[in-house]
């Protein structure tokens, strides 16, 4: 049975309306209330004012995060392991932003990197010496994290990470 | 157990980056209209329930299914929202096939309808509601605000997804031209479908590789549009399948699976999956959707597959981490022309998300589109017979992965 005919088009609405009206409003996007835990925090921030970097390993799967987290998804276990972890990091992966300054109008390239941290199983966002040239920039480039002088204990207290030589550059092609 | 589900027809609206002719209702209205001409038999009475979705807050208006019923014939039935981010389509796919699949009394075809009009809303503004704790924690944290607009300077899609292309181009030591060849082969699968957005038929890798860098190493002519578009979705059982159309398709295993996600992690406080090309979560999504519907060897049993790829280099990592390609070689499949329209594995021959991206209705239309392939129903038919499809979804900050696997013929071993 055909039920063609009982099917309403719209086509007669759609005719009257030869051009939209459009309304314009505005939606502001006001505060947030955001909460979450830092507890688990506390110790890694201290700790980088004495330029020392210190993660928390999950003993159930024994992963090491840096910076450290409040519970293990794998295991849904509480990482309280403290482990130290070395400043040499590597270029796990990364994009070039080109970036207009607002001032002169000129396009600049910036680097943004991930960096994983020899001895922790995460990568954490991260900025490189502005003087390392962009097209130079390759995964698994190793890093050093440079301190800045003043530190008041927060992940920007790592200012950018310098290169290092590479020992096994002929060996992973880049 | 639940009872076999069955694609009876899919539509689609015309896509543009401004639909500014109709609103959102009318939009969608277009999609209905499309999905139920294809089944002749089928009116409004003759659908039980609905599930409907769209990005939140893309569109700068909240619970727009409650307002728009009537524009899909939904009043004074079932209906339900589904929004999962960039798999809000797969999503609402998926939950028409658990409705149906369910077996309640009296509920057995189910219109399933994603949309999104981006033109009327701001998106960044959508995205900020999105991603907007996360950042605030980073900000806490002592990242400053200067570092993090920088992460995020082009757009939360891309700024992940070029750190996505990086490590898959280190990988499989492929040049950009590798990337511009299946931007080349989206842009001409389009021209021939009708709805799609951006239609270049004499579109060249050289035209692509002139176009300036959006973030290294994605250039403007590669990455996917913003459009307006809306897709629906037809579920019923298989009983009533066989008297609305001629070819129904079976679905017979769909998977909707999260990894952690990468770049940011959970809190900011860093990401476990260090490698961003890893995708544990389609892997795994692959493994279970595959299990449910039989499919021991993708790589000889699909027959078509549309893979949500709003950037190239997804298009080539999906395809691999699906399970049709082994690892590594996608790049080489897409030179020999296996993946072309007349190739043995044809994959996105609407043009896919490169070429159409309607956030909320896209992971949706990947199905729809390989539903219409399998009924041989689809704009841009691929010339040989397929018996097999898949259509995924990919959301999230790299890690939501959804997949449907549907057949011309049901699945019975695990009922």
């Amino acid at each position: 049975m055909s039920k063609m005919t009982q099917r309403k088009s719209l086509d007669y609405v759609k005719k009257d309306y030869v051009r939209t009206r459009t309304m314009p409003a505005t939606w502001h996007l006001t505060s947030y209330k955001y909460k979450f835990n830092i507890t688990h925090m506390k110790p890694f921030l201290d700790k980088l004012k004495e330029k020392k970097l210190v993660a928390n390993r999950c003993s159930g799967c024994n992963r090491v995060f840096y910076p450290p987290r409040l519970v293990c998804g794998k295991c849904l276990v509480k990482p309280d392991k403290w482990v130290d972890i070395r400043d040499t990091a590597s270029v796990s992966t990364y994009a070039i932003a080109y970036l207009k300054d607002s001032e002169t109008g000129e396009i600049k390239e910036r680097p943004m990197v991930l960096v994983h941290h020899d001895g922790s199983d995460t990568s954490n966002i991260a900025e490189l010496h502005p003087d390392i040239d962009v097209k130079d920039t390759y995964v698994g480039m190793p890093i050093k994290a440079h301190w800045r002088e003043e530190r008041s204990g927060g992940l920007m207290d790592i200012e950018y990470y310098d290169k290092i030589e590479d020992d096994a550059k002929d060996i992973k092609n880049k | 157990m639940g009872k076999q589900v069955a694609i009876v027809s899919a539509g689609f609206s015309e896509h543009a980056s401004k639909r500014s002719d109709v609103n959102m209702g009318e939009l969608v209205s277009e999609a209905v209209e499309d999905c139920l001409k294809k089944v002749p038999s089928v009116g409004f009475d003759d659908i039980n329930a609905y599930v409907n979705g769209n990005m939140p807050a893309f569109e700068g208006s909240n619970i727009p299914e409650l307002w728009m019923t009537d524009w899909m014939g939904a009043r004074n039935k079932p209906l339900m929202r589904v929004t999962t981010g960039g798999t809000t389509g797969g999503s609402v796919a998926i939950a028409g096939y658990y409705t149906v699949t369910a077996g309640l009394p009296g509920i057995d075809t189910v219109l399933a309808v994603a949309f999104e009009q981006q033109s009327q809303g701001d998106t960044s503004v959508g995205l900020a509601s999105v991603a907007y704790g996360e950042i605030s924690i980073l900000n806490t944290l002592g990242i400053s605000y200067d570092q993090i607009t920088r992460l995020l300077s082009a757009g939360a899609a891309i700024g992940v997804a070029a750190y996505q292309a990086t490590t898959y181009m280190n990988k499989t030591r492929i040049t950009e031209e590798d990337l511009a060849r299946v931007v080349v082969q989206n842009r001409h699968n389009a021209a021939k479908t009708w709805w799609a957005h951006l239609k270049m038929p004499n579109l060249t890798i050289e035209d692509v590789l002139d176009t300036p860098y959006v973030q290294y190493p994605l250039r403007y002519g590669m990455v996917c549009p913003a459009s307006d578009g809306a897709c629906a979705m037809l579920f019923t059982t298989e009983e009533k399948a066989k008297d609305m159309c001629d070819i129904p398709v079976y679905v017979n295993g769909v998977a909707s699976v999260a990894n952690e996600s990468a770049v940011l992690g959970y809190d900011g406080g860093g990401s476990a999956q260090v490698d961003p090309s890893m995708q544990l979560g389609a892997i795994r999504s692959s493994e279970l959707a595959y299990a449910q519907a039989g499919i021991s060897f993708p790589r000889k049993e699909i027959d078509y597959a549309e893979v949500y790829a709003p950037f190239p280099n997804q298009e080539l990592l999906w395809t691999e981490k699906l399970g049709l390609f082994e690892e590594t070689t996608a790049p080489e499949m897409y030179k020999n022309g296996v993946t072309a329209l007349k190739g043995e594995l044809p994959v996105n021959c609407s043009g896919g998300v490169n070429s159409t991206n309607a956030i909320g209705a896209s992971a949706m239309e990947r199905p729809a589109e390989a539903a219409l392939q399998i009924m041989g129903k689809a704009s841009n038919q691929v010339p040989k017979t397929v018996h097999t499809s898949i259509g995924s979804g990919w959301g999230g900050s790299l890690n939501l992965i959804t997949l449907m696997a549907m057949s011309d013929q049901p699945q019975r071993k695990w009922r």
